[in-house]
């Protein structure tokens, strides 16, 4: 394992483009969760205009909430492309420059190839959740007083369900750059599929004209998206009355790990089988 | 001697076309091997299966007597079609990537960048390098670590007259401390200038396998003609060593399977009745000789 990550590092070491997105998620991902406070109650000021009364500021901030609102802000559609990109990139480079090839020929099985692609994802994924949590943990005690231990560990469970969301949502992209092989139609697919088909599907099977029951959750981008479904906001919770999350259930989690093996195994079948 | 590669019967066929069909090989340790053969004979669909990038649908192969297996290829240095690495790396870093993948240590990444002329290159990215530079990394890679055997893909493909004479050189000297060999090629010359062994390919068949010496040195051909054409057309056809002949205005070109020295050819035809009143030895060229080793055989 260690070797095989050796591998990788020194196929990236000195890759410009890995740095630059790598770099542009942090920066995007810390200004959405410092920026997650302030946009949410811009978003209360405007609403308050139409408002006979109106709804205060909210603090998203404090211990637990914290874990449960930063991880929801990280796992939003569109900042999970980022490393999804990423992983296509890494992935169809080794098709586009034939390394992968060259990979093979100079000694490593194709499972060891598989294998160091998928070491690489579960190292990032790791990497990612660390900043997430620093970064939580960081803001919840400068956001919260009369800090307890129970405070602190109360709702921790959002951290492995971002987790399993991050690495859920890089095994997706694993499989989109294995199958398609080229950089610019798998990062089109892959967006494509992720903002536009999957959620007109998931509104199609959510009209109660097509199916009784609703498998509209059951959709693999929409199944990720629903480990760290809602923020935790008390105030819009009581205005509402949304029966929101408080919790990450197994049931929800087990969902896309169940996805990205399915789609882990059929890479390694199409590679094994296939010509190079 | 030890058997570096056996191949037995191996075949591969692409749709309606059958790449290679029967093939069986063996390759001895310390011989330069080429495997001579037009574009589209079989030979990097050969190499590719030896390194397991290609599937074959019939037959087997070892590797220094053992079964295929990837952790042998890391004792195999290859140059396969057109040199493959990471643009955005150095040279050096691609040459580090090789060395961390066949296990080999990076300590020799200097010495194969220094036989290859690319030290003063090493850091620069793989992307500006010129074809020729290029070709000369890719060979830089196989190098690494010592391989037991080296296999070539037309190793000299797309590179200047210069370019050529250097690569060309840097096998030889390769060869000389003791690496085994196998070169693909079309070019006769070539395979003529640097092997010790040779099997000819066609249409995915081995016409001819053995030393190059005996299967690529028999170029010469001769015109005779004696007094009665008749007989000597005959008696002809019986000498050990016929191929095949022509018949021209006032003589007969024959071609033999191996060397014939015009004396004892005379001698021989004496001994059987027949009296020359010409006889002319004629050089053939080795492409001329190529060509009709494809041809005979179709």
């Amino acid at each position: 394992m260690i070797r095989l990550l050796k591998i990788e590092w020194t196929k990236i070491k000195t890759y410009k483009v890995f740095w630059i997105l790598s770099g542009l998620y942090f920066v995007f991902l810390a200004l959405g969760i410092i920026m997650a406070e302030f946009m949410i109650n811009n978003m209360i000021d405007n609403m308050n205009k139409h408002l006979p009364i109106p709804v205060p500021h909210v603090n998203i901030y404090f211990f637990p909430e914290v874990w449960q609102n930063i991880t929801f802000f990280a796992s939003i559609r569109y900042v999970l492309l980022f490393p999804a990109i990423l992983v296509i990139i890494l992935i169809t480079n080794e098709f586009t420059h034939k390394t992968i090839r060259q990979n093979v020929v100079n000694g490593l099985s194709k499972t060891e190839f598989l294998l160091s692609k998928l070491y690489m994802i579960l190292l990032i994924s790791i990497i990612i959740t660390v900043f997430v949590t620093i970064s939580a943990l960081i803001i919840g005690i400068s956001h919260t007083s009369d800090i307890t231990a129970g405070m602190v560990t109360d709702k921790l469970v959002f951290i492995p369900g971002f987790f399993i969301t991050i690495l859920t949502i890089m095994l997706y992209a694993f499989f989109f750059g294995f199958i398609f092989r080229n950089t610019g139609l798998s990062i089109a697919l892959f967006t494509l599929y992720t903002l536009i088909i999957e959620p007109v599907f998931y509104y199609f099977l959510k009209s109660p004209l097509v199916f009784k029951n609703d498998i509209s959750t059951y959709l693999p981008v929409n199944a990720v998206l629903r480990v760290t479904e809602y923020p935790a906001i008390p105030v819009l919770k009581k205005m509402m009355g949304l029966n929101l999350q408080d919790t990450v259930t197994m049931g929800a989690a087990l969902i896309p790990l169940l996805y990205a093996t399915l789609m882990v195994a059929i890479v390694f079948r199409t590679l094994i089988k296939k010509d190079l | 001697m030890k058997t570096i590669l056996s191949i037995q019967r191996l075949s591969k066929r692409y749709g309606k076309i059958q790449a290679i069909k029967d093939l069986s090989l063996k390759v001895e340790q310390g011989q330069i091997f080429g495997i001579l053969g037009p574009n589209g004979s079989g030979k990097t669909t050969t190499l590719s299966i030896l390194l397991d990038l290609i599937k074959s649908d019939q037959g087997s192969f070892e590797w220094f007597g053992e079964p295929a297996h990837y952790e042998l290829r890391k004792r195999i240095g290859s140059v396969i079609e057109s040199p493959n690495f990471y643009p955005y790396l150095s040279a050096a870093t691609n040459l580090r990537l090789v060395a961390a993948i066949k296990e080999s240590g990076a300590d020799d990444i200097d010495r194969v960048l220094q036989l290859t002329g690319l030290e003063q290159r090493k850091d620069t990215k793989f992307k500006t390098f010129s074809f020729g530079m290029k070709q000369r990394l890719a060979i830089a890679s196989a190098l690494l670590g010592k391989p037991d055997v080296l296999i070539l893909d037309e190793p000299t493909n797309g590179l200047d007259p210069q370019g050529i004479v250097q690569i060309r050189e840097l096998i030889m000297m390769i060869a000389r401390e003791g690496t085994t060999i196998l070169l693909a090629s079309h070019l006769l010359d070539e395979v003529q200038k640097i092997c010790t062994h040779v099997a000819v390919l066609s249409k995915g068949i081995k016409l001819f396998d053995g030393k190059v010496s005996e299967v690529l040195a028999v170029s010469d051909s001769f015109e005779l003609a004696g007094d009665d054409m008749e007989k000597l057309l005959k008696v002809i056809r019986e000498h050990p060593a016929y191929q095949s002949h022509q018949v021209n205005n006032s003589f007969i070109q024959v071609y033999f399977k191996e060397k014939v020295l015009p004396g004892a050819l005379n001698n021989w035809l004496f001994s059987q009745g027949v009296i020359l009143s010409h006889l002319s030895e004629r050089k053939r060229s080795l492409e001329q000789h190529f060509l009709e080793l494809l041809q005979n055989n179709q």
